[in-house]
């Protein structure tokens, strides 16, 4: 196995004085889907959040592509080829659909250069390019989130929660859109719906109160149910 | 353990106070004086009786709690310097008479300087009252001259056209305060911290235009204000040192008041609000009835130091209702140390005497003259940006942490 | 391009907004004979311009930074003064519409970069600190007003010259009307539609729009936020300042002429919606309009001038008790 495009290691991340992550550990190899897995308030948002510097980790170090970037500024991070769908589909609701892509060039003429490709991916969004984001349906909208992270050349998507409030064929969609995407992208992704991460995820990794627990292939978790069930309450 | 320091308090002042007295009243029989006669002498000769009274009570509580586990101990260690300080401003007038050899209680130095101790006990009391919103309830308003105005004009217009009585007079303009702090209250549960600043902002603007404006000149006298006959009782040119004590007592009730509230359950959940509305939200806590307490007992006090100002100048004019009066407590507050207890005290106190001293300061550099009074604004702005980039915790922020402020 | 928008959400604001302009024009042909009307209507938007400049700078730093900058109104005043002695520096020898010029100009670059040095030296140690920012903006109005009353003098100085077609009077529907306060209106009008194009079509101005709802977005869309502020608190300090340059020869300079606008401009903020721009070009109108309506009812019915001011007092304590987040704003 290849050295991994980013390593969190020991990660402790403090929001207020309360204590968040209190040792994440994530390995995320290069061209596949890392899922990041446990129950609500386990830190998997927190740990994306400190990855990209929107909160400031407090001890551990975070290596992306060989260069640690822990303390970085936000821009910076993302500059080196990150990018990030938040969850709750945090797009610009005020901004028309073609805005909310343009906004997230890095060079200039990025938009153009994959407008054909994106287009292609989520036809809706052609369709509406000009409407105000705000007016899309959930689906449509986490579709632009995913496609305003896909504007730049990045190596590395932090996806959170993309499947939450979907219906289940707009899930379809997304499942097939990320797996399209994963063939030239390395994605870590937040995903509570357990049918849909074990879909996805290549490698996977648990988070409990702030700590990861487990981590390694996802076809070697789904061969210990008792695992997942322990961990995520779910049965296999 | 509260009621043993309230007992403490009680026998401290009498300690305090019983020496000088039985001192003032054993050289008035022998002199075949009065008493009044005695404390009023030239030069307080009273001062160095209660000096030695207010030194010897102080000294024994202090050595007696550091000694033996006396009851009060642990009041006396956290309150120790706020009874220096109280024994102090009880002194001041005989120290005032003492050290301009004048009289504490007739026309004179120490009579002038005593009305500026009024003021600022005043004043501190109107910090106070904007440190509950602000500090500890984290509202922040820009109306608060409002309530202060309100005070004045309401007992003085009631007096002065209506004939009623100082206590009457006063219980309406009270109720006038606590009700615009009802009011408020409704907008400041729906709005976000800065509507309300500039909902309050406006509120104080109408009330302060309409003083000024000639429509009701007849009532309010417009721009100059008007003047009102004061109860000779409490007449502060007469009695000016009853009205000394009236305005200190007046203070340590508000302050003791506002201590009280801040450390029982009603205060925390304040503090709860105050820093995570959400959070103390899930927890149960609306925010109705505690931002709608919080303002009204506000109002109640600054109304209350309202009607002492109006007292004191036996008048008001619409400058107690401009901006003035909203900005000095909010920088006395953020410049003694916000949502601590001590800080719009002693910021008030700051400021006034500085203010005070620059008034008529002039300073030579070079060829220069500077007249620091002349641009007492600048430097109030100064300071502001000074206190609150340099200083974020106040005079008494770093020294109360995690002693008493929950 | 604008073809199959759904209607916008503020569609009732703006209607109730259209209607309250309506019935103040209506008031107006009610109250006053027409060449008066005529007067009113245009003193009224020579105002709302002025309000305008002052407010814009407002509600974009509002919306981006959650600061109220409460130095705006110095900075009006500030530009007004560094207009003037722009003004005078040049000297006779220059044609008069190059001085004046300049000193628009001087106004907008100088009140920019004091903005920008302001947000960059002042507000940015305080993001953490939101209310204290607001007080810090107060403390920096006063020491401005300040220095300029310790500096200048607390009389102000005499308004300088604009080029000689600018010093006419037109002649509207019969009444009298400087040439002075439609140059006004006009610039008002230029600047409004600039920052508005500046807003919707320009990379920058996407970027602040996108910063108003969410900045931490941005910054992870790789953009350095920070920049993007203080080159918007730069813009509204500077233009607040060329507002301040604009109104001077009409009204002078004199230390305290930004706190009648910052209270005007706040109130318009608050109308439109703190962070929305097109809630402030209405509510510019709104308060501009009832202004002029109000004093001229003052003029002619009462006699004192207490009505134009509470009357956009009482407007805006109303709105706030019915709209607690303002016309425009979004409901939280």
């Amino acid at each position: 196995m290849t050295s991994p495009l980013l390593q969190v290691e020991d990660l402790h991340t403090y929001i207020g004085s309360q204590h968040i992550l209190q040792g994440v550990d994530v390995e995320v190899p290069a061209g596949t889907v890392t899922v990041l897995l446990g129950r609500n308030g386990a830190g998997k948002t927190t740990t994306l959040r400190s990855i990209l510097g929107l909160w400031k980790p407090a001890r551990g170090r975070v290596v992306f592509a060989g260069q640690d970037i822990t303390g970085w500024p936000t821009h910076a991070i993302a500059r080196l080829g990150v990018g990030y769908v938040p969850e709750h589909r945090a797009i610009f609701r005020s901004l028309t659909v073609e805005e909310n892509l343009r906004i997230a060039e890095r060079r200039k003429g990025d938009f153009q250069r994959r407008r054909d490709f994106l287009f292609d991916l989520f036809p809706d969004l052609a369709r509406l390019a000009h409407w105000p984001a705000g007016q899309l349906s959930g689906g449509q909208q986490q579709m632009l989130a995913i496609a305003r992270a896909l504007v730049p050349e990045n190596r590395l998507l932090l996806i959170d929660e993309p499947s939450e409030g979907l219906a289940p064929v707009l899930i379809e969609h997304l499942i097939e859109a990320i797996r399209a995407l994963s063939a030239s992208l390395t994605v870590l992704l937040v995903e509570q719906n357990f049918h849909v991460a074990r879909r996805l995820g290549v490698h996977y990794a648990i988070l409990e109160h702030g700590r990861t627990v487990h981590q390694g292939r996802m076809s070697d978790l789904l061969a210990q149910p008792d695992l997942i069930h322990r961990y995520l309450g779910v049965t296999v | 353990m509260d009621r043993q320091g309230a007992v403490f308090f009680l026998a401290w002042l009498t300690a305090t106070w019983a020496p000088p007295l039985t001192v003032a009243g054993m050289v008035a029989t022998t002199q075949g004086r009065s008493v009044v006669d005695v404390v009023c002498a030239k030069g307080g000769t009273a001062f160095v009786f209660a000096g030695v009274g207010v030194l010897v009570a102080l000294l024994l509580s202090v050595v007696l709690a550091r000694y033996w586990p006396m009851p009060w101990r642990q009041w006396v260690e956290r309150h120790g310097w706020r009874l220096w300080m109280l024994s102090l401003l009880m002194l001041m007038p005989y120290v005032l008479a003492w050290l301009t050899r004048s009289s504490a209680c007739r026309r004179g130095p120490a009579f002038f300087w005593e009305s500026i101790f009024i003021e600022t006990f005043i004043l501190a009391l109107l910090a106070v009252s904007y440190n509950l919103v602000f500090g500890f309830a984290g509202i922040l308003s820009f109306g608060h001259a409002a309530f202060f105005g309100l005070g004045a004009y309401v007992t003085g217009l009631l007096m002065k056209h209506l004939g009623w009585n100082l206590f009457l007079s006063g219980a309406v303009a009270l109720l006038t305060g606590a009700v615009l702090g009802l009011f408020m209250s409704l907008v400041a549960l729906r709005t976000r911290g800065l509507y309300f600043a500039l909902f309050s902002l406006a509120m104080a603007e109408v009330i302060h235009l309409l003083a000024r404006n000639r429509i009701l000149v007849h009532i309010t006298g417009a721009e100059d204000g008007f003047v009102f006959s004061v109860p000779e009782w409490i007449n502060p040119v007469r009695h000016r040192l009853l009205f000394y004590y009236l305005a200190l007592v007046s203070l340590v009730v508000a302050f003791a008041f506002v201590y009280r509230l801040i450390l029982s359950p009603t205060g925390r959940v304040f503090l709860a609000l105050r820093d995570n509305e959400t959070r103390a939200q899930m927890l149960g806590f609306g925010p109705l009835g505690y931002k709608t307490f919080a303002l009204v007992i506000s109002g109640l006090l600054a109304s209350y130091a309202g009607i002492l100002r109006a007292l004191l100048n036996k008048g008001a004019s619409p400058n107690v209702l401009s901006l003035d009066f909203t900005m000095d407590p909010l920088l006395m507050t953020i410049l003694g140390g916000t949502a601590t207890f001590d800080g719009p005290v002693v910021g008030a106190f700051l400021l006034r005497f500085v203010e005070h001293v620059l008034r008529n300061a002039q300073f030579r550099v070079g060829p220069w003259s500077i007249n620091l009074g002349e641009h007492w604004a600048l430097l109030l702005g100064l300071l502001f940006i000074a206190a609150v980039l340099l200083f974020p915790q106040g005079l008494m922020g770093s020294r109360q942490k995690g002693q008493e402020t929950p | 391009m604008t073809q199959g928008h759904p209607a916008s959400p503020h569609r009732r604001a703006v209607l109730a907004a259209s209607l309250f302009l309506v019935g103040v024009v209506v008031l107006n042909v009610f109250l006053f004979p027409p060449a008066q009307v005529g007067v009113i209507l245009l003193s009224g938007l020579y105002q709302a311009m002025l309000f305008f400049l002052v407010a814009s700078g407002l509600a974009i730093i509002f919306g981006l930074l959650d600061v109220l900058n409460l130095a705006q109104g110095a900075f009006f005043m500030l530009g007004a003064y560094v207009g003037f002695g722009v003004y005078r520096l040049l000297g006779e020898g220059l044609a008069l519409g190059v001085r004046f010029a300049a000193a628009l100009l001087a106004a907008l670059l100088i009140g920019g970069l004091l903005g920008a040095l302001v947000e960059r030296w002042l507000i940015r140690p305080l993001y953490v600190r939101p209310l204290f920012q607001i007080v810090l903006t107060l403390g920096l109005a006063m020491v401005l007003r300040e220095a300029v009353r310790t500096l200048y003098g607390p009389a102000g100085l005499i308004p300088i010259q604009p080029p000689a077609p600018l010093r006419t009077t037109l002649t509207v529907l019969g009444a009298q009307f400087e040439t002075y306060r439609v140059f006004i209106i006009g610039m008002g009008g230029g600047l409004m539609l600039a920052t508005w194009l500046l807003l919707r079509r320009t990379r920058l101005g996407m970027v602040i729009r996108a910063g108003v709802e969410d900045r931490e977005m941005v910054e992870a869309l790789g953009i350095p936020v920070g920049r993007v502020f203080t080159l918007a608190f730069a813009l509204g300090s500077g233009l607040a300042a060329l507002g301040g340059i604009i109104a001077a020869p009409y009204i002078g300079a004199y230390p305290e002429m930004g706190d009648v606008f910052l209270l005007n401009a706040i109130i318009v903020v608050v109308l439109g919606g703190m962070g929305s721009f097109e809630g402030t070009m209405m509510a510019s109108l709104l308060v501009g309009l009832t202004r002029a309506t109000a004093e001229q009812i003052s003029l002619e019915y009462l006699d004192t001038p207490l009505l134009a001011s509470v009357s956009i007092l009482l407007i805006m304590i109303l709105v706030l008790l019915v709209r607690p987040s303002g016309l425009f704003g979004s409901e939280p």
